[in-house]
Formats: C-alpha cells, sequence, structure tokens
C-alpha cells in the first residue's frame, strides 16, 4: 500500500516538474500561430465605437494574408462586450484561461479596460493600444500594458492651446461628460489654463443618460464662453449642437478625438458640425498616406460592406505598435521578449503619431492633430502633428 | 435664464408627458406597468426611418404606416405573449413586459445596428420663435406641446364618451364582471395595447428629430414618462401630461439653478417623494377596491 501511495507521489512530482518545462512554452503562441483577443462594443450604447474591433480583425487578416508574422499566423478572437465592464471582465477571463490566448489587442473604453486592468497585470497579460485616451493605462508603468492613444489630457491641451493662441479666444468652457473620459479631458483644460494663470470661463458636467441638455447650454451661453470644448458620446455632442442652435448660441466649438468621425457627426447634427475643431489620433480617410493607401485596398478585398470611417480604420492603428513588437520579439516570442521588443520602439510612426516606448515609458503616442468640419462632413487639416508636452 | 429654463422645460415636458399617456393608457386598463412602452416607440421610429430612408417614401406614407406598425406590434405584443400566461398576476405580467423590452431593444439593434442615425422629421427645431424676451421656442417644440395636448383631450374623451372606452375602464375595475356584461375583455386589452403604441411611437418620431435615433433612443424618456406617470397619478390621463411638464420644468430649474449633475436624479427623487407622501399621485383619486 505504502509503496503504491509513493509511486502515485512520484507520478504526481513527475508531472508537476513536466508541467512546469511546459511553462517554457508561451501561452497562445505555437510555430505557427499566435493567438489575440480584443473586447468591443458590437451592441449598446457605445457600439459606433465597436468598428475599432473589426478593423483589427481585418488587419490581421491582411497580415496573415502576406505571411504572417515570423511566420506565424495570428488567430484572432473578437467579443461583444456591450461596454459593460462585468462583461469584459468575464471575457478576457475566459479567452486568456480557456482559450489560451497570448494577449489582447486594442479594445474599447475606459471603464471596460480599467475594470479587466488589475487582473492583466496580476498575471502578466502582454495588453497593447486599448482604444481609449484614459491617463491610467501608462501612469504608472506597468510591465505588459503599453498605451498608443494619445491621452485626453494631453489631447485638451493641444485644443486649448489652439484657441487661445490661434483663434484669440479669451472664454473658454468645457462641456464634458461626467466620468473617467470627461474629467481626463477636463484636467488637461485646466492644467493649460493654469500655466498661464487664467481659469476656463465654466465647466459643465452631463451624465450619459442626459438627452435633454438645454440647461447645460444655457449655462455655457450665460457665461458667455466663446470657445466651447466637448469632451461627450456622439448621441450627445449631437444633442448639444441642436440646443445650442436653437437658442442661438454659437461659439467656436471644439471636440475631442472621440467625435473626429465628421460624415458621421456632420449627419446626425443634421449639418451643424460644420465649423467645428477637432483634434485627431489618427490620418484623414481620404490620405494619401501609403500605409492608409494600403489599409484601404485591405478594407476593399476583406471586409467590403464597412464604412471607412476613422473608428474602423483606428482598428489598424492601435495595433500597429503590438505587431511591430511582436516582429521584433523574433522567432523566440515570450512575454518579455515581447516586453523588450517593445521597449526599444522609438519614433515609430504608422497612420498614427510618433510612437516611441522605453523601460520606464508606457505611453506611445503624445501628439495629436487638428481639422475643421467642412461641407458634406469633409475634415480638412489644420496642422501638422502637433505635441502635448 | 429663468424664462428660457421654464420653456425649455415645458417643451421637453411635452415628450415625457407623451410616454406618460403610452403608460398610462395600459395601466388604466390592465394595471400592468409596461416597461417594453420605451422600446416598442423605438422599434417603431426605426420602421418611420425605414420607410423613409431605405424605401424612400415621405413622411405622409412613412407616418401613417408605421404607426399602424405601431398599433400592430402593441396588438400582437399583448395577444402572442401576456394573454398567453398562465394564471397571470400583475407581477408577473410585468416581468413579461421586462421580457420584451430585451427582445425589442436586441431585434433593433441586430437589424439596424447601433450607430446613431438622423431621424428626419418635416418640422424643424431650429426655427424659434420668441415668445418672452430673451427666450425662444422652437416650431419642433410647439408642434410637440399641441400633439401631447391634443392627444390628452382626444384619449380623455374616449374614455369619457365613447362605449369602447367605457368598456375598457370596466376592464379595468373588474375584469370577471366586465366580462358578465358581455365585453370582450381580451380584445378590449388588445386594443388598448395597440393605442399605448401608438401614442408611443408617437413620441419616439419626436424625441428621435431632436435625438439621434438607436437602439437607446427611448430609454430616458420612458423612464421620465414613468416618473410623470406617477406624479400625475397612474390612472389619470389630465395628470399625466402635468406630471410631464412638471417634471420637465422641475429638471430644467434644478439643473440650471441648482446642480448640473443631478438634474437627472431629479425624477427620481420625485417619484419617491411622491410614494411617501401622495402615493396616488397629485391628480388621482386612489381606487380603493371592496372585497
Amino acid at each position: 500500500m505504502a509503496k503504491r501511495l509513493f509511486l502515485a507521489a512520484a507520478l504526481l512530482a513527475a508531472l508537476a516538474l513536466a508541467g512546469g518545462a511546459w511553462a517554457g512554452v508561451t501561452k497562445g503562441v505555437s510555430d505557427t500561430t499566435i493567438k489575440i483577443g480584443q473586447w468591443g462594443p458590437q451592441t449598446g450604447p457605445a457600439a459606433l465605437w465597436g468598428a475599432v474591433a473589426r478593423g483589427t480583425g481585418v488587419y490581421f487578416q491582411m497580415i496573415n494574408a502576406e505571411g504572417g508574422i515570423n511566420g506565424r499566423k495570428i488567430e484572432y478572437f473578437l467579443r461583444d462586450d456591450a461596454y459593460q465592464p462585468d462583461r469584459t471582465k468575464a471575457i478576457v477571463k475566459d479567452l486568456y484561461e480557456n482559450v489560451g490566448v497570448f494577449g489582447f489587442a486594442s479594445g474599447v473604453g475606459t471603464s471596460p479596460g480599467m475594470a479587466v486592468m488589475p487582473y492583466l497585470v496580476k498575471n502578466q497579460i502582454p495588453w497593447v493600444g486599448s482604444a481609449s485616451g484614459s491617463t491610467h493605462w501608462a501612469y504608472p508603468p506597468k510591465k505588459t500594458i503599453f498605451a498608443v492613444y494619445p491621452n485626453y489630457p494631453d489631447e485638451a491641451k493641444v485644443l486649448v492651446r489652439y484657441a487661445l493662441d490661434t483663434l484669440g479666444k479669451k472664454k473658454i468652457g468645457f462641456l464634458y461628460q461626467n466620468d473617467d473620459y470627461g474629467k481626463g479631458g477636463l484636467e488637461g483644460a485646466q492644467a493649460e489654463m493654469k500655466k498661464r494663470g487664467l481659469k476656463l470661463a465654466i465647466e459643465v458636467p452631463t451624465e450619459v443618460m442626459d438627452t435633454d441638455l438645454s440647461s447645460h447650454v444655457l449655462k455655457l451661453k450665460e457665461a458667455g464662453a466663446d470657445a466651447v470644448v466637448l469632451w461627450l458620446l456622439p448621441k450627445q455632442a449631437a444633442i448639444t449642437m441642436g440646443t445650442a442652435a436653437k437658442l442661438g448660441y454659437k461659439p467656436q466649438w471644439m471636440a475631442c478625438s472621440t467625435l473626429s468621425d465628421a460624415p458621421l457627426m456632420y449627419k446626425i447634427t443634421k449639418g451643424l458640425w460644420k465649423g467645428v475643431i477637432f483634434g485627431n489620433f489618427a490620418e484623414l480617410p481620404d490620405s494619401d498616406n501609403p500605409l492608409m493607401v494600403k489599409y484601404r485596398k485591405a478594407q476593399q478585398e476583406f471586409a467590403p460592406k464597412e464604412r471607412w470611417g476613422v473608428f474602423f480604420y483606428a482598428g489598424f492603428g492601435f495595433v500597429e505598435p503590438m505587431v511591430e513588437g511582436i516582429k521584433r520579439a523574433g522567432k523566440d516570442l515570450t512575454v518579455d521578449s515581447f516586453v523588450k521588443a517593445m521597449e526599444t520602439i522609438k519614433d515609430f510612426q504608422g497612420i498614427f503619431g510618433k510612437v516611441t516606448y522605453g523601460p520606464d515609458r508606457r505611453q506611445g503616442i503624445r501628439q495629436v492633430f487638428l481639422a475643421k468640419c467642412e461641407d458634406k462632413g469633409q475634415a480638412k487639416r489644420l496642422s501638422d502633428w502637433i505635441d502635448a508636452e | 435664464m429663468f424664462s428660457q429654463l421654464i420653456i425649455s422645460g415645458i417643451a421637453i415636458g411635452a415628450t415625457y408627458a407623451l410616454m406618460a399617456l403610452a403608460m398610462v393608457i395600459i395601466y388604466k386598463t390592465s394595471e400592468v406597468l409596461n416597461f417594453a412602452q420605451g422600446d416598442m416607440a423605438m422599434l417603431s421610429a426605426f420602421v418611420a426611418y425605414f420607410i423613409l430612408e431605405d424605401q424612400g417614401l415621405g413622411f405622409a406614407a412613412a407616418f401613417p404606416l408605421a404607426l399602424l406598425f405601431a398599433f400592430c406590434l402593441g396588438a400582437v405584443l399583448e395577444f402572442g405573449f401576456l394573454r398567453r400566461a398562465k394564471e397571470p398576476t400583475v407581477l408577473g405580467l410585468i416581468i413579461i413586459t421586462l421580457g420584451l423590452q430585451m427582445i425589442l431593444y436586441g431585434l433593433a439593434s441586430w437589424r439596424w445596428g447601433s450607430d446613431q442615425k438622423n431621424f428626419p422629421f418635416p418640422v424643424s427645431d431650429f426655427e424659434v420663435h420668441e415668445i418672452l424676451p430673451g427666450a425662444v421656442i422652437s416650431d419642433l417644440n410647439l408642434v410637440t406641446l399641441g400633439w401631447a395636448l391634443l392627444l390628452m383631450l382626444l384619449l380623455f374623451a374616449f374614455f369619457r364618451y365613447t362605449k369602447l372606452g367605457v368598456a375598457m375602464k370596466a376592464t379595468q375595475q373588474n375584469h370577471v364582471v366586465a366580462r358578465i356584461m358581455g365585453i370582450r375583455v381580451n380584445r378590449i386589452l388588445m386594443l388598448t395595447w395597440g393605442i399605448s403604441s401608438m401614442v408611443g411611437a408617437s413620441a419616439a418620431f419626436l424625441i428621435a428629430s431632436t435625438d439621434t435615433l438607436d437602439p437607446n433612443l427611448m430609454w430616458n424618456p420612458q423612464l421620465k414618462g414613468f416618473s410623470a406617470a406617477v406624479l400625475g397619478g397612474m390612472t389619470s390621463l389630465p395628470g399625466a401630461v402635468a406630471g410631464g411638464f412638471i417634471l420637465g420644468v422641475i429638471e430644467n430649474l434644478f439643473g440650471g439653478y441648482v446642480s448640473v449633475e443631478f438634474k437627472s436624479v431629479v425624477a427620481f427623487a420625485v417619484i419617491v417623494l411622491i410614494l411617501c407622501v401622495r402615493p396616488s399621485g397629485l391628480f388621482a383619486r386612489h381606487y380603493v377596491r371592496k372585497v
């Protein structure tokens, strides 16, 4: 009996040792494939931004068609979280533990991302290019998390600076969504004003479910703001524009890059979006940048039904640095070699601004450019890439 | 600013009033709170959008057709789902409406996606009239206001003076006796759902024209409509409309002068307050069931 027990124990020990040896094989990576996951709202209030995740899918298809990365094809797992953080959590856990992905690419939303970040950090799972400009990803730096999107405070600084210096506006109003997303923008705007010893003329918060914004707009009007920066969802931006037009209030409207889909905004505001100046983290849709031309071709080939909108091709851009990192890590791809490779990226430019990482730098891009909405929702570029600092 | 806040409050209140009317009609006959109300209306707005944009027909065709769709939708939901409930309790029926809400929401998201869409409307929200110094109201606001008041009067007259309306009221008070008196209770309920759905759909058209059309269109209006209905007393039609206006004005004044952060929460504070102080609402007599 004792002998048998001993044998069983020995067998278990041997298995455990072997298991240890298997751990040397990186999760989600085989000789011919890399598994990568992404969450993104395909339904629900933020579904407009869900195009990001489908864009990434087409980007990976394009890469696979070109032969993959270092001989490995990408297996892509897209899951709909409907912008509900508890669902995002379940998705990430399932993709990592059951499907066994190497890491996560992009993923829309500040709150969904915040909900899963502790899990990603704890298990040292690579996550690159959150489709949100929150500062939480990169500050403080976390080993396996790399931010791409220029963060909201940086972007707000650039917008406010432009309003004051280039447009000569005196009173800046700020209308923002009362959560992390909106407050991130507000913080940047306040910092830029403070640097000059000034203050915002008025700060007005909105709740996501508010559909009547008349008292909000009246407050901005009463304060006499001659430029108003919007940090809202597209739906509320549209309601704001309509309400302001009705009340005869015409400041210079400025908007966050989340509202940079000019053709869409023009349409849902019944043309009122004309003249709005907005931040951009990605090249304009009709750009003749060679990468944009190539990606457009991929879209026509793999997803001809998709609209070539900014949130769709942003799905390419958010993931470019990750693909670059995997490429640089070479054939011996592990989490550590990937992180090391990412840290060598300097002034890398795809269809976004310049990306730089380092041993303690995790915020990839710190620049945006500005554009203005013209007739029929055409966007006209106003500036080159502007550095936030 | 004060007069503009009041006017904007009345204007938005009119949309709450319409949703409140829709909810009250069903509650009046069956004592069921219909949580699918908003999404029934949203789906009808999508049908109107589909007829206008995809089929290219004009408003004169699109709105009547979409209202017809709304009527059928209401009737079918009652006939197909609520009537099928075995030994129905009011709570059970309310939960069925919650389920219907999810089905309709999913259906709209699946068919039309959840991108925001521009809902065309023949009346402009940007053509404004200065009715008080410094305070404007738009053509669309006036239409909404007029429509809410007109519907209220029509429905009020319908319930009071027509045979069918009286039958509906009787149905609410006592199903069994109503049936003994020769009222076809099932048919009455089906009709009620149809009419209520049409009222809700008309609200959705008006709301979608200032908002953007997407599956979440009626989420907030339904909550506000419900609050307005509670405020006015769940069974009173004029109460529902007055409740809508009062709620709209309170919200705007609160947002303008007290705190814009808590503007949307006011509606819920109102519900709680009314349920504590005057549970039958401001305008309804409490109906005591005598055994």
